[in-house]
């Protein structure tokens, strides 16, 4: 999967929001919210095509986590990410 | 022949230049208040009878509704940009403006010579190239009605026909020492030392309120009918999504999108956002001045 091109991630405080900023998302009226695990994550994979598995590497080399723990995690962030429109398959 | 006159409007400076013609320059007395001199011009606006041919594509249409003016955004491979305006997107152009690659000086065409076309283009002009020469001043240009109560300005939020007009009327009919500020466009200023603060505007939708007056901010408040009168604060995100979607901004472009968000996060954790769900009642007014006011 990949990024969409276009959406930009800022900090507010300390939490993470990504917005639409390209005139090619005109119809995008949505604001996502991220907490700081997700915004490591779309801040790693930059513009680069992954796959639920580097996601899962990623939370490893960051997080004390096992796994298992990490690959559902990473799906389930993936999943939001393609169901809020910000990434594609 | 033709008049040239300067505005102070927020703290910022403007020039319009327009023909030496009695009823336009009558018809454009919101502007009065204003006249000042001084500072260095966010942008020149002048009116002229002809604009140089030039290739253009279009880089922003936004989707609008009936009854909603539209704004078009053109760009040409000089860097220039074109603006093409109507009052609705079932009407014909009636206003085209070319644009320097910063938005600082302007060449408006009014396509027909009704004084209700020329100033339909002036104001919509005016007040694209104030949000469009602002941003990066600390500077937003609201979709808002503003009461001041008790030197604090207060500013209702909300859709097209949320209501936001309607409740500063509220204000000013059931509550004590309470004037409206502007009834659709206020500025809002964020100072170096972060105080958020609410300044009249010679833009006020279809209520002519146009004071040249200031007062620290207060509060935000979204209006949003309800057969119930309730009100709870915002967190700093929905504060956020709300400010977003309520001032204006060319928000597709990196750089203005850049400074917005600046001025927009020093807004959302400096100043209180409520959410008021509410009739059109003397008890709508009182619990959301009684919430806010404190």
């Amino acid at each position: 999967m990949k990024k969409i091109e276009g959406f930009k991630m800022r900090q507010l405080g300390s939490e993470y929001i990504v917005l639409p900023e390209s005139s090619k998302l005109v119809n995008f009226n949505k604001m996502i919210s991220f907490n700081s695990s997700a915004a490591y994550l779309w801040e790693a994979v930059g513009d680069k095509e992954f796959s639920v598995e580097d996601l899962a590497k990623l939370l490893l080399d960051k997080y004390d986590v096992d796994p298992q723990t990490a690959g559902k995690d990473a799906g389930k962030i993936a999943e939001s990410w393609i169901n809020a429109g910000i990434v594609e398959k | 022949m033709s008049v040239t006159k300067r505005y102070i409007v927020a703290g910022h400076a403007f020039s319009m230049t327009l023909p030496e013609d009695r009823e336009l320059w009558d018809a454009l007395r919101q502007y009065e208040p204003f006249e000042a001199d001084g500072g260095e011009e966010l942008f020149k606006l002048e009116i002229v009878s002809e604009l140089p041919e030039i290739t253009v594509e279009v880089e922003y249409d936004a989707p609008t509704e009936d009854g909603e003016t539209v704004i078009r955004l053109l760009k040409a491979a000089s860097g220039e940009w074109l603006i093409e305006m109507k009052p609705d997107h079932r009407m014909q152009i009636c206003g085209r403006m070319l644009c320097s690659p910063d938005f600082r000086k302007a060449e408006l065409l009014v396509a027909n010579n009704s004084l209700r076309s020329k100033l339909f283009c002036i104001n919509n002009s005016a007040m694209v190239l104030y949000a469009f020469t602002s941003f990066y001043k600390d500077t937003l240009e609201m979709h808002s009605s503003v009461v001041v109560k008790g030197g604090k300005a207060f500013l209702f939020l909300g859709k097209s026909g949320a209501g936001k007009s309607t409740h500063s009327r509220m204000w000013l009919e059931h509550l004590q020492d309470c004037e409206l500020m502007n009834d659709d466009n206020p500025i809002i200023r964020v100072g170096e030392d972060g105080t958020v603060t609410a300044y009249g505007s010679p833009w006020s939708g279809k209520t002519p309120c146009y004071k040249n007056i200031s007062a620290p901010v207060g509060a935000f408040v979204q209006i949003r009918q309800c057969p119930e009168n309730r009100i709870k604060r915002m967190s700093v995100l929905e504060a956020y999504a709300t400010l977003y979607s309520s001032c204006s901004g060319y928000k597709t472009d990196s750089g203005m999108a850049d400074g917005l968000h600046r001025t927009m996060e020093k807004v959302v954790t400096g100043v209180p956002f409520f959410l008021l769900d509410c009739r059109a009642d003397r008890e709508a007014a009182e619990i959301c001045s009684e919430a806010v006011c404190r």
